[in-house]
C-alpha cells in the first residue's frame, strides 16, 4: 500500500458501531445516499454542460460536442491505462513519458521505412508494430520490477520516466519528427469504420469493452481486484500475484502505446513531449471517475466518466475564455474537491 | 566465526564485525559516495577544480534542503508532489514584493528583503497547511492533494508574473546571499547544514521525532497511544513546505530574479534523493543524514556527467536506472537480512 491511512480503520469500526443500531429505514436511506453518490458525478456533468450552455451555447454544439468525444476518446485510453495498475495498488507515473517515446519511435520507423520505399500496408503494420513493442518493453520493466524485485511502483515508474524521457529526447533530438506518412493517419485517425462516427471514437469503443470483458470475465481480471484489495489474501488464494502483477503493468503500457499511436496519427508527427501533462491527467482522470487509489476499486465506467469530466472542464473552460493559469488553478481545485466526494462516497458505502 | 579461535583472531574478528554492524547499520549509500567521489577525482578531469567543487555544493544544497522535507512528509506515510510548485511560488512572490517596495522603503534594502523572506515563507506556510489539513482532516490521498495543491500554487505563480521573470531585487540579496561566499563557502551550504542539522536533533531527541515515526509506522496504534496525531500530520506538511520556500528563497537570490518556472524537476529529484538514501514510501522510516547523502549522491554524478560532457537526455536515462537499481539493491540486501 502506498498510501496508508490509518484513520480510515477508525472510521470503519464507528460505521459499522451505527449500522447495528440504525434499523431498517437507516438502511434504505443509506441506499438511496449510495445512489446519490453514484449519480454525482454523471449529474455534475450535465448540469455543468446545461449551466455553461447558458453563457456559451456553442457548448452543445454538435461540432462541440464531437469534438468533446473525440478528446475523450485518447484520455479514456490513458485513464483506463492508470485505472488497471491503480486497482493492483500501484500507478504509473511513466505513463506520459512513454507515450512521447512510443510516438517518436513509431514516426520514426514509419518516415524510415517509407523513405526507404517500402508500401503502404508494410509501413504501417511496422510502426504499430514498433509503438506496441515500445510499450511492451516498458510495462515488463515496470512489472518486473514492481513484481518480482518489489520495489515500490512509484519508485520504478519514476525511474522508467527519466528513463523514456531521455530516450525519446535522445533518438528524436529533442524535435518533432515530421511527415508521418498519410495511409498511418488514414487507418488511426481520419478515416471511417463505421460512417459518422469518428475513428478515435470507434477504437476507444472497442477498448473499452475489450477491457470490461477482460476486468470482468477473466480470472486474471478478478484477480486485479484482490490484489489490490488484500495482496496476502490473494496470495493465499494460490492466485499467481507476481505473474499478474507483472502483467497488469504489461496492459497498462500496451494500453497506453495504443492511444500514443492514435495521438501520433492525429498530429501525423512523432512529438518527444507529446505526454508531458499525461500522466496526470491521467490519473486525475481515473480518481476524479472513482477508482481509489488505495486499489481494489474501480472499473471501465469510472475511467470513462472521469475521462468525459475532466476533458468537458477543461473544454467549458476554453469556451468561456478562461485564461491557462486560471484554468491550471480551478483543476486543482476541482482534483481536490473530487477525492474528497470520494472519500465520503467510500465511507458510506 | 568458529568459537575456538585464537585470541587474535577474535580480536580481529570483531574488527571486522564492527565493520560488518555499522555497514548494515548505515547501508550502502556512505560506501558509494565515496566510492564515486574517489572514482570521478580520478578519472573524471576538473572534478577536484575548486569552482567545480563549490558548485556541487551549492547546487546540492538546495536539494538536501527540500529533500529533507520531504524525508519529513514520507515517515508519515505522505508525499509531496508541490514542492517544486511551492518553490516557484515562493520565488514569485517574495521577488514580487521586494521588487514592490523598492520605492516605499528606497534607503532601507534590509527591512525590504526581511519582509520579502517573510511573504516567501508565508506562501509556503500556507500551501503546506492547505495539504496536511486535507490529509489529515479530509483523509485524501496525499498524492493527490498535493496534486491538487502543486496544479494550484504553479497556476497562481505563473497568474502572478505571466511567465515572465521579476526583477528589482536589492543588490545585496542577490549579491551577499545568494551569489555570496562564507569563509570561501557558499551560502546555501550553511543554510542546509543548519537544517540537517535542526531535523537531526528534532528525531533524534525530542517527542517530535518519535511521534511522527509512530505516525509513519502504525497510525492507529500512535492515536491510541496518545500521540495527537493529527496535528503532527499538519506539522509535518507544514515543515515540509516551509523548507521548500527556503531553498525557493535561496535560489531566487542566486537567479537574481523570481521564476515562476523554476527546475520543474526538483520534486522528483527531492523524492528520488530520499529514496535512495532508505527512506521508506510506506512510511515509518527515514534518517536526515542519509538523505542528505542521496541529495549530494544524485547531484555529484549529475556534475560528473556533466564534466564527461554527456548529453542531459542521455543523463535522465542514467538518473532513472540508478533511482530504481539503489533500491532495487536495498531491498533485496534487506530480504537476504531477514532470512539470516
Amino acid at each position: 500500500m502506498s498510501f496508508p491511512s490509518g484513520g480510515r480503520r477508525l472510521s470503519d469500526v464507528s460505521i459499522a458501531g451505527a449500522s447495528i443500531t440504525s434499523g431498517s429505514e437507516g438502511a434504505r436511506h443509506r441506499g438511496a445516499a449510495r445512489w446519490g453518490f453514484i449519480l454525482l458525478l454523471p449529474l455534475l456533468i450535465v448540469a455543468m454542460e446545461l449551466g455553461v450552455s447558458l453563457f456559451e451555447p456553442r457548448v452543445l454544439s454538435l461540432r462541440n460536442v464531437i469534438n468533446i468525444l473525440v478528446q475523450t476518446s485518447y484520455l479514456l485510453l490513458f485513464a483506463s491505462a492508470q485505472m488497471v495498475v491503480i486497482l493492483t495498488g500501484g500507478f504509473d507515473l511513466s505513463l506520459g513519458m512513454a507515450v512521447s517515446l512510443i510516438s517518436v519511435a513509431t514516426a520514426l520507423v514509419t518516415t524510415g521505412s517509407a523513405a526507404a520505399g517500402a508500401p503502404a500496408w508494410l509501413v504501417v503494420t511496422a510502426g504499430i508494430a514498433t509503438g506496441l513493442g515500445v510499450g511492451l518493453l516498458v510495462g515488463i520493466f515496470n512489472g518486473t520490477f514492481v513484481s518480482c524485485v518489489g520495489i515500490n511502483p512509484f519508485v520504478v515508474t519514476l525511474g522508467s520516466l527519466n528513463i523514456c524521457y531521455g530516450l525519446a529526447t535522445t533518438i528524436s533530438g529533442g524535435r518533432p519528427v515530421f511527415n508521418v506518412p498519410d495511409a498511418f493517419s488514414r487507418l488511426l485517425y481520419d478515416g471511417t469504420f463505421v460512417p459518422g462516427i469518428p475513428i478515435p471514437v470507434t477504437l476507444a469503443i472497442i477498448v473499452a469493452v475489450l477491457l470490461y470483458l477482460l476486468l470482468d470475465r477473466t480470472v486474471f481480471g478478478r484477480a486485479l481486484y484482490l490484489i489490490g484489495n488484500n495482496p496476502r489474501a490473494a496470495s493465499l488464494a494460490g492466485l499467481p500475484s507476481k505473474r499478474y502483477l507483472l502483467l497488469a503493468y504489461v496492459t497498462c503500457s500496451l494500453l497506453a502505446a495504443f492511444g500514443s499511436l492514435m495521438l501520433t496519427a492525429r498530429t501525423g508527427s512523432g512529438e518527444p513531449n507529446l505526454g508531458g501533462s499525461l500522466m496526470l491527467e491521467s490519473i486525475a482522470a481515473a480518481v476524479i471517475g472513482g477508482v481509489s487509489l488505495q486499489g481494489g476499486v474501480g472499473g471501465i465506467v469510472p475511467a470513462i466518466l472521469g475521462s468525459i469530466f475532466v476533458t468537458m472542464l477543461s473544454n467549458a473552460m476554453d469556451l468561456l475564455e478562461v485564461g491557462g493559469y486560471v484554468q491550471q488553478i480551478l483543476l486543482g481545485c476541482v482534483i481536490i474537491a473530487a477525492i474528497f466526494l470520494d472519500r465520503v462516497r467510500v465511507t458510506r458505502s | 566465526m568458529s568459537g575456538n579461535s585464537t585470541s587474535d583472531d577474535a580480536a580481529s574478528a570483531s574488527a571486522f564485525e564492527r565493520i560488518v554492524r555499522s555497514y548494515n547499520a548505515a547501508g550502502f549509500l556512505p560506501v558509494l559516495v565515496t566510492v564515486l567521489l574517489v572514482a570521478f577525482a580520478l578519472f573524471v578531469p576538473n572534478f577536484v577544480a575548486v569552482q567545480n567543487l563549490l558548485n556541487v555544493l551549492r547546487s546540492s544544497s538546495y536539494l538536501v534542503i527540500i529533500a529533507a522535507g520531504q524525508m519529513l512528509v514520507l515517515i508519515v506515510g505522505g508525499f509531496d508532489l508541490s514542492q517544486g510548485a511551492v518553490v516557484a511560488l515562493t520565488s514569485v512572490s517574495s521577488a514580487l514584493v521586494m521588487a514592490g517596495l523598492k520605492d516605499t522603503f528606497a534607503g532601507e534594502p534590509n527591512l525590504i528583503i526581511l519582509i520579502g523572506i517573510l511573504a516567501g515563507l508565508g506562501c509556503g506556510a500556507i500551501v503546506g497547511f492547505v495539504n496536511g489539513a486535507c490529509v489529515a482532516f479530509l483523509r485524501i490521498a496525499p498524492f493527490m492533494v498535493t496534486l491538487g495543491t502543486m496544479s494550484i500554487a504553479t497556476g497562481f505563480a505563473l497568474l502572478l508574473t505571466s511567465g515572465i521573470p521579476v526583477y528589482g531585487m536589492p543588490k545585496s540579496y542577490v549579491e551577499g546571499f545568494g551569489r555570496g561566499l562564507w569563509l570561501d563557502l557558499p551560502t546555501a551550504f550553511y543554510l542546509a547544514a543548519i537544517v540537517v542539522a535542526v531535523i537531526w536533533v528534532m528525531q533524534n531527541y525530542t517527542r517530535m521525532g518519535r511521534y511522527i515515526l509512530a505516525i509513519g509506522g502504525n497510525m492507529q496504534a500512535a492515536t491510541v497511544s496518545g500521540v495527537p496525531a493529527k496535528t503532527y500530520l499538519i506539522l509535518s506538511y507544514v515543515i515540509c513546505s516551509i523548507l521548500s520556500s527556503i531553498s525557493g528563497l535561496a535560489l531566487t537570490a542566486q537567479i537574481g530574479s523570481g521564476q515562476a518556472v523554476i527546475n520543474a524537476q526538483l520534486t522528483l529529484e527531492s523524492i528520488a534523493a530520499a529514496v535512495i538514501a532508505g527512506v521508506s514510501i510506506k512510511g515509518g522510516v527515514g534518517r536526515v543524514e542519509m538523505v542528505a547523502l542521496g541529495a549530494i549522491l544524485l547531484l555529484t554524478l549529475t556534475d560528473a556527467m556533466d564534466l564527461l560532457r554527456i548529453d542531459p537526455r542521455i543523463q535522465a536515462i542514467f538518473l532513472g536506472i540508478i533511482v530504481v537499481l539503489a533500491v532495487a539493491l536495498d531491498e533485496l540486501s534487506q530480504r537476504r537480512a531477514a532470512l539470516v
